[in-house]
């Protein structure tokens, strides 16, 4: 006598989440990992959004007299004068908290699990860098919508605001591929964090709180070799100038040509890991 | 039959019995606590360079700020440099607390605190190690604004307000970060104990003179003590020295640095709870 087994087939729990299968749909649940991430854990992210503004109010009061110094452009306000600066100062500082989490999963090895899954291997990067993208367009956004009753206005207009937005979108992917090779080379968090203390270094070595026709000596030749000082600028544009090509192009252009550099180095460093693996 | 039961072995050195005095107790802890500094620089550095930073990056960012008409010096350096100098001083005594939480978290207070010597050392001690921190940040903060244009109206009677001020909030940056030390008992203190002190800071004439400000910081500034403080650090650099600038600042570094030195000797007696 033969006894045939007869097996069901597998019951697939009706609760059980889809298996993303096409690349698009794994870097779309990288990237809402990266945001759910920063959701989950304010007290990470809260410095990036509360700095900026605290420096901003305190500019605002403090140099309220000082937009009538000769070299100063002419503005109504210091208020629309420091927005751009303090739009730079809150993407690099959150581009430091999303690398940091990337080397941490490094650390702990959820970063390998990642790379030994059928996932696509340049996904888990560039969700990552997704996920600071939208958190940079949110920053940018939010900074304008919290000082708008404060009296900012942006002489470029709605279209101007949307280009800021796209402009604070791209730096955050730029600074954030950047920092993320560096997370992905060193795999340390120490390692990142302790990169911190550089940009700061650089942020006021650039224009981002006063303009450089104001400045004088070795500090002025330091602001202008240093890229942040064209980044706030072309920003600036935007909101104490007007929407022109010059402002859209310095605002756009320079923040996407450091993304694609970045991009390239960051997923640079991925394949060297990989081979060296 | 008899049984031979060895003799307890001696101690090879008589036990000491006698209680150290609060002066070399507070000493040898202050040197404890200078030791750390070579033990762990990447502790001390950050108190060191910053404010080593924060006075050059200021005086070069905010150049043009000494061209706001009746502004009280025509060099930035002059205005920023005490700012750093309170900055980098007040994280001296930061420092401090931050030490105690990580003896807190290994234990290692806890045997300090059974020692037989008296509890109020555990107080003086870090606080003459603070204090000779901030002699350290003065000095080389100091060093550098002059060597990048900081000049003295008074002569070296300009250095002693600024060592006073230094000193000052070290004091009282010690008091706060060993009182919140004491409270909190991790790491958790850290964060607190900095920001209290950045936003003390900048809340007052750190940037800008009184009258230059407008709106609601030039409301804070006027009744932040801090203002006064800073009034002390700048005099001879920003001014003559006078007695006018000087009594404001001493009151309030004499009244913070009582208040969070008590504040700091309560929670430690509140650690035996």
């Amino acid at each position: 006598m033969t006894t045939t087994l007869v097996t069901d087939p597998p019951r697939v729990p009706p609760d059980r989440p889809v298996l993303h299968t096409s690349n698009i749909a794994q870097t779309w649940a990288m990237s809402k990992r990266a945001i759910l991430a920063m959701w989950r854990q304010p007290s990470l992210v809260i410095p990036s959004m509360v700095f900026p503004l605290f420096f901003i109010a305190l500019g605002t009061s403090a140099f309220s007299r000082a937009i009538n110094v000769p070299g100063f452009p002419e503005v109504d306000s210091y208020l629309d004068f420091a927005l751009a600066g303090a739009v730079v100062q809150g993407v690099l500082f959150g581009s430091v908290t999303g690398a940091t989490a990337l080397a941490t999963d490094v650390e702990n090895g959820f970063f390998d699990r990642l790379l030994a899954s059928p996932s696509t291997r340049p996904g888990i990067i560039v969700g990552r860098l997704a996920g600071g993208m939208a958190y940079g367009a949110f920053q940018t956004a939010f900074f304008m919508v919290v000082l708008l009753p404060f009296g900012l206005e942006i002489k470029g207009g709605p279209v101007g605001a949307v280009a800021l937005v796209a402009s604070g979108t791209l730096l955050a992917l730029a600074v954030g591929a950047i920092m993320s090779t560096m997370a992905i080379r060193t795999g340390s968090s120490e390692a990142v964090q302790g990169a911190f203390p550089l940009l700061f270094i650089a942020l006021f070595f650039s224009s981002a709180f006063f303009p450089r026709s104001t400045m004088s000596g070795f500090y002025a030749t330091l602001a202008d070799y240093n890229p942040i000082s064209y980044l706030v600028e072309g920003m600036r544009d935007l909101v104490i100038g007007g929407l022109t090509w010059w402002a859209l192009s310095r605002a756009i252009l320079l923040p996407a040509l450091l993304a694609v550099g970045g991009v390239a180095l960051a997923l640079r460093s991925l394949n060297k890991r990989l081979a060296a693996s | 039959m008899s049984i031979d039961v060895p003799s307890p072995v001696a101690p090879t050195h008589e036990l000491n019995t006698v209680r150290p005095s609060i002066r070399a107790a507070s000493v040898g802890l202050a040197k404890r606590n200078i030791r750390g500094i070579r033990r762990l620089p990447s502790a001390f550095l950050p108190a060191l360079i910053m404010p080593v930073f924060q006075a050059i990056a200021f005086s070069g960012s905010f150049f043009a700020i000494t061209q706001i008409p009746g502004f009280p010096t025509d060099r930035s350096i002059n205005w920023f440099m005490p700012l750093a100098i309170l900055m980098g001083s007040g994280f001296a005594g930061i420092g401090i607390g931050l030490a105690a939480i990580r003896d807190i978290e290994t234990g290692f207070y806890d045997r300090l605190r059974l020692a037989p010597a008296p509890r109020s050392s555990l107080i003086t001690g870090p606080l003459l190690g603070a204090l000779g921190r901030s002699l350290v940040v003065t000095t080389l903060v100091m060093t550098v604004g002059i060597l990048l244009g900081a000049r003295w109206n008074d002569g070296v009677l300009s250095v002693v307000p600024l060592y006073v001020a230094g000193l000052g909030i070290a004091a009282a940056g010690t008091g706060w970060g060993l009182g919140l030390a004491f409270r909190f008992r991790d790491m958790r203190a850290a964060a607190l104990m900095q920001l209290t002190l950045f936003i003390g800071l900048f809340l007052s004439e750190a940037q800008t003179p009184l009258y230059v400000m407008e709106g609601w910081l030039h409301t804070v500034a006027r009744i932040n003590p801090f203002t006064n403080i800073l009034r002390l650090a700048r005099e001879g650099w920003v001014g003559e020295v006078s007695w006018d600038n000087t009594w404001g600042g001493v009151l309030a570094l004499v009244v913070i640095s009582a208040l969070t030195l008590w504040f700091a000797r309560r929670g430690l007696d509140k650690l035996d709870d």
